[in-house]
């Protein structure tokens, strides 16, 4: 027999079917078409935004992230299920372009039939499969949210409306099959190409040939009519991130990660800075609440949140949706609550997660702007006291500026101010500077340089701080301000290579100062103390020992350094255990977000939750890469009363301590 | 209304302090420079009261070399209209009685309704200027002020007393106050404020035009204060240390 | 020479300064004459002339009478200098006479070297030493700078009077929230200072006082920064305290601190910098970070 099967059978593909279907069709379509031009006209109520440079590379990253579902499945599980569910839906849906593809063009046109043979044998067996994984993951889809209920996922009547849409249209979907093939195929050979057709045409065998007739037809201008339903309703409900989600695929930033913008404090006619209401922030950041399914995975990796602070970067998001699209006039810092903004320690772990590439970060800068520039108000007392510290003394510690560099007396480090021909500068860092703990950092990392024959100079008193703390609370002008002494000084001295022992200053020595015109080469200490052992100027004895591994938020998501502190650790004779949360999953410490120079008044404490984790790996040490960390695991150690359990180090210090001979 | 608000530019006070050359001051290279902070609560006093006048224009002065025009700048940035700056690079040479007629003299062309001021300085710390100026002025004072409201001419001032006490003190204006710690909190300048300061009038005057006095006192030296003997200086390893204390605090005291 | 000095009187009760100024004097080698706008019913308990203008007519604060008053003795007298305390009274008064006397002021006197007066400077980290150059002059003396010997005898009271004339309507006095804790009958006190970073580390400082058996106390900045109640606060605007052991932590030493405790018997401060003024008074200075130190010294004595 010849393996094909008539379309439209039982249907009839005349002028009153295909005018109606075709007809309606692009009523569904144009209703879609308007709902989504009028959610155009509320993101347009934003600041402009370009993001179309390099569209051809925007389009892969699309294709690849939307086709692929690599987001998605970076969570398994739901990720899993939704993934499937995806690409057999889609398998329906070009199968359904296929046929009218035929139907409609290649055969009346040039008498064309393609659906016929072992293609076809394989379009019916791909189609069923397609469908049976559809439902099965849709159903699994329901179990989880109706009756798991995972913690923190909200079901509203969208959810309803969108899965019982789906399985009807899945479900109608194998009746119409069922039906015809109990008509046309029971018995010949090529019912074995769609078995789960087979099964239901199986089950209706006894209905009787008229029977089965009406049970098709019916059924499929059912099935018709829902698939127009769920077209019609895309822009209105939560389909719509089958478009919008995609589409923040190409839109995504094309910057730095967790870049921020560096606004032009010159303009004279800037009267607002900083976001107060929906209108100040960009049509993207409206349009990233288009996108958003209520995912929680953002929520569920936010630190703050995992402490029980006011925070959820989810509710953020939606709240800014629901002010643009509802009440627009209302203040956008009331509605998301100060103390939520105030909490994020702008780690990433919800940008990095978001499987629709919303970001997250930069909306709480935004209103954190607002706050700062415009009203004077910080977290806290303590804050603004930092903040007065660092206009009058350049560090936030209340440390006298001119004692700056004294940590470095004796150690075989040159000032610049007296000895400008050095192999790199040594961007210390606040913490480095003046704080005990951490000068036993900048010892190491400088005896570590003088064993691999690196000459060192440091900027001393003329340093400042970087401005990243400042900066992230919302402090631009502040910012602004330490990071032009900062560059000024550099530029005097010509430097060529920087190296920072804390994240933070290279995250921002190396990419945001870039907006304020400053391009020197910067490292981190693990990318450059790997390199010179790599090359074998820095030779390290190995003395084994076991502990863990903090990835800090600024070296792992914001710069993707993972490798070079593991080849370090593995150098120095480490037995790594990792935690569960490591890499890109790891843990904020607590400190970001400018968060180091505030208290932690509400919730739990971040730094006691991450130790604990640490502590979960039964490892005696736990090691990481950054003053803030450090800081933070010091007093997370007491706080978890896991004092003599567990010693918290920088990598520096155990390099510098297996420096060889 | 007019308000008048006398700033001082002092080091801070976390820094490393050396004497300079000839031993008469501290030694001004590689000290950071701040607003002395009783005056910030001055500022930030004379704001509120503009604000609640509503017609009212508040002068900002301070002496000193030119590095003083920051202070200025960052009280113009909190609300004051416009800054005075008696270009004075002997500043730190002059004593009280001389620093307070300056002022009087500039400030006895305009008449002022209020004048606040801080209640010392944080590194000469004679808290006198105020008093001086005010009596210079014929005006009535109150000084040490931790709460200051205002209502059709009268202002009714707390003045912070020794063991938590207060006095409550009513005048009617023109008065002068001088400013303790706490009378407020001071505001964090906003941006767009700190942006329309740089474009207000800021007034340079040499001292040469204001001073008509001679000096009443002599610094003769200036030192560091010698440690005094018997003060025994611990450290090392801090069980060690926590345990040689003990032993010292049963020996020398009755405590333990 | 000739000094005039000036008692204060408070509250319905002669306040303890004027001996610190007869001490003063004393040190000076100078003749002393006293004035004070008091009650002929609690006169300080030393020989010698009081000029006694009566209290009830002229009230407790008011600034204009008072100078009146004084000026009208200083005519009488003609003492080289006048003196008082450096206290709320005197700062708000002295300038007033000495401006009156075309006199020079010297504020916060803690020592008298050969004829100059010392002061301190820039939160007592320096030292000045000053000299008026104009024929009268007007002093105040720091609190707790120079210790009263044991006071006794009965002066000799001239009475004054003067027009009470005076533009500042003194209402009345307030008191900040007592009640709880009395320091100044604490035996033992642990203080708690800026250094000790947050108002978390406040529990570390308690605890401590606890295993010692004494009380918490702070310095202004920990009070104001809202960590410590206000009635915890040690210092000339606190209390004034004079326990057998003061233990001062993460405290600088701060002139207005040191004011409220120089009186204490036995003193340990704990800090990271050696040249914190506080180690002027203390007789150990434990150099260490307190929030590592205070924990361990804690265990210890608990163990004792």
């Amino acid at each position: 027999m010849e393996f094909a099967r008539e379309i439209y059978w039982n249907i009839g593909h005349d002028a009153p079917v295909l005018l109606p279907m075709y007809l309606l069709s692009l009523a569904a379509m144009a209703i879609a078409g308007w709902g989504f031009w009028l959610r155009i006209r509320v993101y347009r109520q934003g600041k402009p935004a370009v993001r179309t440079a390099d569209p051809a590379g925007r389009l892969a990253l699309l294709l690849k992230d939307a086709l692929g579902q690599v987001k998605v499945l970076r969570v398994p599980g739901a990720g899993t299920a939704h993934a499937l569910f995806f690409w057999g839906f889609a398998l329906l849906f070009i199968g359904t372009l296929l046929i009218m593809a035929q139907a409609d063009f290649t055969d009346p046109l040039f008498g064309l039939r393609f659906l016929k043979g072992n293609f076809y044998k394989a379009f019916s067996l791909v189609l069923d499969l397609a469908g049976a994984v559809s439902i099965v993951m849709l159903l699994g889809l329901l179990v989880r949210r109706f009756i798991v209920r995972p913690a923190g996922l909200e079901t509203k009547r969208d959810d309803v409306v969108m899965h019982a849409l789906l399985l009807l249209i899945l479900a109608t979907g194998f009746v119409i099959e069922g039906a015809r093939m109990a008509v046309t195929e029971l018995g010949t050979p090529l019912a074995s190409w769609s078995p789960v057709g087979l099964v239901f045409a199986q089950t209706f065998a006894g209905l009787g040939e008229e029977g089965l007739k009406t049970l098709h037809v019916g059924t499929w201008w059912l099935h018709f009519a829902l698939v127009l339903g769920f077209i019609g309703l895309i822009p209105f409900t939560k389909f719509r991130h089958i478009f919008t989600t995609p589409a923040n695929y190409f839109l995504v930033d094309d910057g730095p990660k967790g870049r921020l913008s560096t606004l032009d404090l010159e303009d004279d006619t800037a009267e607002s800075f900083g976001a107060a209401h929906v209108s100040d922030l960009s049509w993207k950041d409206i349009f990233d609440a288009d996108a958003c399914t209520q995912c929680k995975r953002c929520q569920d990796r936010c630190p703050a949140h995992n402490t029980d602070k006011p925070l959820s970067p989810m509710k953020i998001v939606n709240q800014i949706g629901e002010l643009a699209f509802g009440s627009p006039g209302n203040s956008l810092i009331d509605t998301c609550q100060k103390e939520a903004l105030w909490a994020c320690t702008t780690c990433l772990a919800c940008q990095d997660i978001c499987p629709a590439s919303i970001e997250h970060v930069s909306k709480i800068v935004d209103m954190r702007r607002h706050l700062v520039l415009m009203e004077g108000e910080f977290p806290g007392e303590e804050v603004t006291g930092a903040v007065d510290a660092l206009e009058v003394n350049g560090n936030p510690l209340g440390m006298g500026y001119a004692s700056r560099g004294d940590w470095a007396a004796g150690l075989p480090v040159v000032i610049l101010a007296e000895d400008a021909e050095v192999d790199i500068l040594y961007f210390v860092g606040c913490y480095a500077s003046f704080d005990k703990r951490n000068q036993a950092v900048a010892r190491s990392f400088v005896q570590l340089c003088a064993a691999a024959g690196v000459k060192v100079g440091i900027l001393g008193k003329e340093e400042k701080c970087c401005g990243e703390p400042v900066r992230k609370l919302g402090n631009e002008y502040l910012y602004q301000s330490l990071a032009a002494g900062n560059i000024e000084q550099m530029q005097n001295y010509g430097v060529k290579k920087i190296v920072t022992t804390c994240p933070h200053c290279f995250n921002t020595l190396s990419r945001d100062y870039r907006d304020l015109g400053f391009a020197v080469e910067v490292e981190h200490y693990t990318v450059f103390l790997e390199g010179l052992v790599e090359s074998g100027r820095l030779k390290l004895q190995t003395e084994p020992f076991s502990a863990t591994y903090h990835d800090s938020c600024t070296l792992g998501r914001y710069n993707d350094i993972y490798g070079s502190p593991r080849a370090l650790l593995e150098a120095a004779g480490c037995q790594l255990v990792e935690m569960d949360r490591h890499r890109a999953e790891s843990f904020c410490c607590g400190a970001g977000g400018g968060r180091i120079l505030a208290e932690e008044k509400l919730g739990s404490r971040i730094s006691v939750k991450r130790v604990q984790m640490a502590a979960e790996t039964a490892a005696p040490m736990l090691v990481s890469n950054c003053p803030f960390c450090l800081t933070m695991f010091e007093d997370g150690v007491k706080g978890a009363e896991l004092d003599g359990r567990l010693i918290a180090k920088d990598l520096a210090e155990l390099l510098a301590a297996r420096i060889q001979p | 209304m007019k308000i008048l608000v006398c700033i001082k530019q002092v080091p801070d006070m976390e820094s490393k302090f050396r004497i300079n050359g000839a031993g008469t001051w501290y030694d001004e290279s590689d000290l950071a420079w701040r607003i002395n902070e009783y005056d910030e609560y001055a500022v930030e006093q004379g704001v509120r009261l503009k604000e609640q006048v509503g017609e009212a224009e508040m002068v900002v002065l301070s002496i000193g070399p030119d590095r003083v025009k920051e202070v200025i700048k960052k009280a113009l940035a909190m609300g004051g209209d416009r800054g005075v700056h008696v270009k004075d690079d002997a500043a730190f040479a002059k004593d009280s009685f001389e620093i307070a007629s300056i002022v009087a003299e500039y400030a006895q062309k305009e008449s002022f309704d209020v004048i606040f001021t801080g209640m010392q300085s944080q590194d000469r710390a004679s808290a006198q200027v105020g008093v001086f100026l005010a009596e210079m002025l014929g005006l009535p004072s109150v000084t040490t002020i931790v709460d200051f409201s205002y209502a059709d001419g009268t202002v009714t001032a707390s003045r912070e007393l020794e063991g938590g006490l207060k006095a409550v003190v009513k005048v009617a204006t023109p008065a002068l106050f001088t400013c303790q710690l706490g009378l407020n909190t001071p505001r964090y300048p906003t941006l767009p404020n700190i942006m329309k300061a740089k474009k207000k009038e800021l007034l340079t005057v040499e001292v040469a035009e204001l001073l008509k006095v001679d000096e009443r006192l002599e610094t003769s030296r200036v030192y560091f204060p010698e440690r005094k003997g018997g003060g025994l200086v611990l450290e090392g390893d801090v069980g060690e240390v926590a345990d040689r204390l003990i032993a010292i605090l049963k020996e020398k005291t009755t405590v333990l | 020479m000739k000094t005039l000095l000036v008692g204060e009187y408070r509250k319905g009760q002669l306040r303890d300064s004027c001996y610190e100024l007869l001490a003063f004097a004393e040190k000076l080698g100078a003749e002393s004459t006293l004035f004070l706008v008091g009650s002929p019913t609690d006169l300080p308990r030393t020989g010698g002339k009081l000029y006694l203008a009566d209290v009830a007519k002229y009230g407790e604060f008011n600034p204009e009478a008072h100078k009146q008053l004084l000026l009208d003795v200083v005519a009488r007298e003609k003492p080289d200098a006048v003196v008082f305390s450096h206290s709320s009274y005197g700062w708000d008064l002295a300038p007033r006479v000495a401006l009156a006397l075309k006199a020079a002021q010297i504020s916060e006197v803690v020592d008298v070297v050969d004829g100059s007066f010392v002061v301190p400077s820039c939160n007592s980290k320096l030292r000045r030493e000053v000299k008026a150059n104009t024929a009268v002059s007007v002093i105040t003396v720091q609190v707790g700078a120079f210790n009263p010997g044991q006071p006794a005898g009965t002066p000799t009271v001239v009475a004054l009077d003067t027009e009470a004339v005076g533009a500042l309507e003194f209402v009345g006095y307030e008191t900040a929230e007592k009640g709880g804790v009395d320091l100044t009958k604490a035996e033992i006190i642990v203080s708690a200072g800026r250094g000790i970073g947050k108002k978390d580390n406040v529990e570390l400082i308690a605890r401590l006082a606890e295993a010692l058996g004494g009380e918490y106390a702070a310095s202004r900045p920990v009070v104001d920064a809202e960590w410590v109640e206000h009635n915890r606060q040690v210092g000339s605007t606190g209390q004034s305290v004079s326990p057998k052991l003061y233990l001062a932590c993460g405290i600088s030493g701060a002139v207005q601190h040191l004011a409220g405790m120089k009186r204490s018997e036995y003193v340990v401060a704990i800090n990271t910098d050696r040249d914190a003024p506080i180690g002027e008074v203390a007789d150990v200075l434990v150099i260490a970070d307190l929030l590592q130190f205070v924990p361990v010294l804690t265990e210890k004595i608990k163990a004792l």
